[in-house]
C-alpha cells in the first residue's frame, strides 16, 4: 500500500517488457528504476528488451542517452537495476530490424533469447509490465 | 579519516563494496546504515522502507530499500539475521542518511548465529580503509553532504 513504512511483501516474479527506445528517451529511465525497487523488495525481476527497446542494449547508445537534460545516463539506470538483481534478456529476432548484431551488445545483457523465451516468461511470472 | 571527501570510520564493519556499515550495539543487536559513498551515489534520499521487525532475512536478502529521485536500490544484508527494529527518525526524515550517514542507522538486526560469525564476512579497520579508498578512486567518487 502507498506510504507503507515496512516491507512485508512476498517474493514475486516480475517481467518487464521494454519496447521503448532512443526515440522516446523520457520513457527509458523509469522502467529500470522500478526494476531496481522491485528487485530490492525480493522480486525476481527480468527485463526483456524487444522492438525498439533492443537499441538500449547496443554499445554506445545507453551511454549517451538521458531521460532528461543533464540527468543520469540510461546505462547508469540499467546498472542500478542490475546491481539490485535484475536480469536482462535481449530479443534475438528483433535485432536485424535495428541492424544490430550480438557482438555489439552491452556487457550487461545476460541472455540473447528467442521470442518463445518471452512467451514462457510471461506465462510463468506473477506480474508483467510493458513500457 | 576520509578519501576523496568521503568520511570513513575505522571502528565500523563494511561490506566489500562499502555500501553499508555495521556497528555492534550495547544490547547485542547490530546497527546497519549507509556509507558516505552510498549516500553520495544515491543523492537526496526521499524514501526508506525496512523489512518488518521479526522478519528473518537470509544472507543476500536486503534489510531495506532506499529511493532518491535518481536512484533506487537495496540496503544489502550479508549474514542471516532477524530484523529487530527500524530507525523511525530515518523513516520520518530519510535525508538524515545524507546529513549524518554514520549516525543515522537504518535498521537493527540480530544475527542468526554469533556476532563474531556475522562480522566475519565484513571488513574493518586498516583493511577496510584501503578498500574504501580504492573504491573511491576506482569509481571516481567525490562525496558530498546535504544539509536538508
Amino acid at each position: 500500500m502507498a506510504g507503507q513504512r515496512y516491507l512485508d511483501n512476498e517474493e514475486k516474479s516480475v517481467i518487464i517488457v521494454m519496447t521503448s527506445g532512443p526515440s522516446t528517451p523520457h520513457r527509458c529511465a523509469t522502467p529500470f528504476y522500478m526494476a531496481a525497487i522491485l528487485a530490492s523488495m525480493d522480486a525476481d525481476v527480468k527485463i526483456f528488451f524487444t522492438m525498439e527497446g533492443v537499441k538500449l542494449c547496443q554499445k554506445g547508445v545507453p551511454e549517451n542517452l538521458t531521460a532528461m537534460a543533464g540527468g543520469k545516463t540510461i546505462i547508469e539506470f540499467m546498472r542500478d537495476a542490475k546491481a539490485a538483481g535484475a536480469r536482462f534478456y535481449l530479443c534475438r529476432p528483433a535485432l536485424p530490424g535495428y541492424e544490430m548484431e550480438v557482438a555489439n551488445v552491452i556487457d550487461e545483457v545476460d541472455e540473447v533469447s528467442s521470442g518463445g523465451v518471452l512467451a514462457d516468461l510471461i506465462l510463468s511470472c506473477d506480474k508483467t509490465l510493458f513500457f | 579519516m576520509e578519501c576523496n571527501g568521503c568520511e570513513f570510520r575505522p571502528e565500523l564493519y563494511y561490506d566489500d563494496q562499502y555500501q553499508i556499515w555495521v556497528r555492534i550495539e550495547d544490547d547485542g543487536s547490530l546497527a546497519v546504515g549507509m556509507t558516505d559513498i552510498s549516500q553520495t551515489i544515491a543523492g537526496k534520499i526521499l524514501h526508506v522502507r525496512v523489512r518488518r521487525p521479526g522478519t528473518l532475512r537470509p544472507a543476500g536478502k536486503p534489510v531495506a530499500t532506499v529511493e532518491s529521485g535518481k536512484w533506487a536500490g537495496p540496503v544489502p544484508n550479508l549474514f542471516d539475521c532477524t530484523i529487530d527494529r527500524a530507525n523511525h527518525e530515518v523513516l520520518d526524515n530519510p535525508a538524515l542518511l545524507n546529513m549524518q550517514p554514520y549516525d543515522a542507522w537504518i535498521a537493527r538486526v540480530r544475527p542468526a548465529k554469533t556476532t563474531e560469525e556475522a562480522l566475519a564476512v565484513l571488513v574493518t579497520g586498516e583493511a577496510a580503509y584501503a578498500g574504501y579508498c580504492e573504491r573511491c578512486r576506482r569509481d571516481d567518487i567525490q562525496c558530498k553532504r546535504r544539509n536538508n
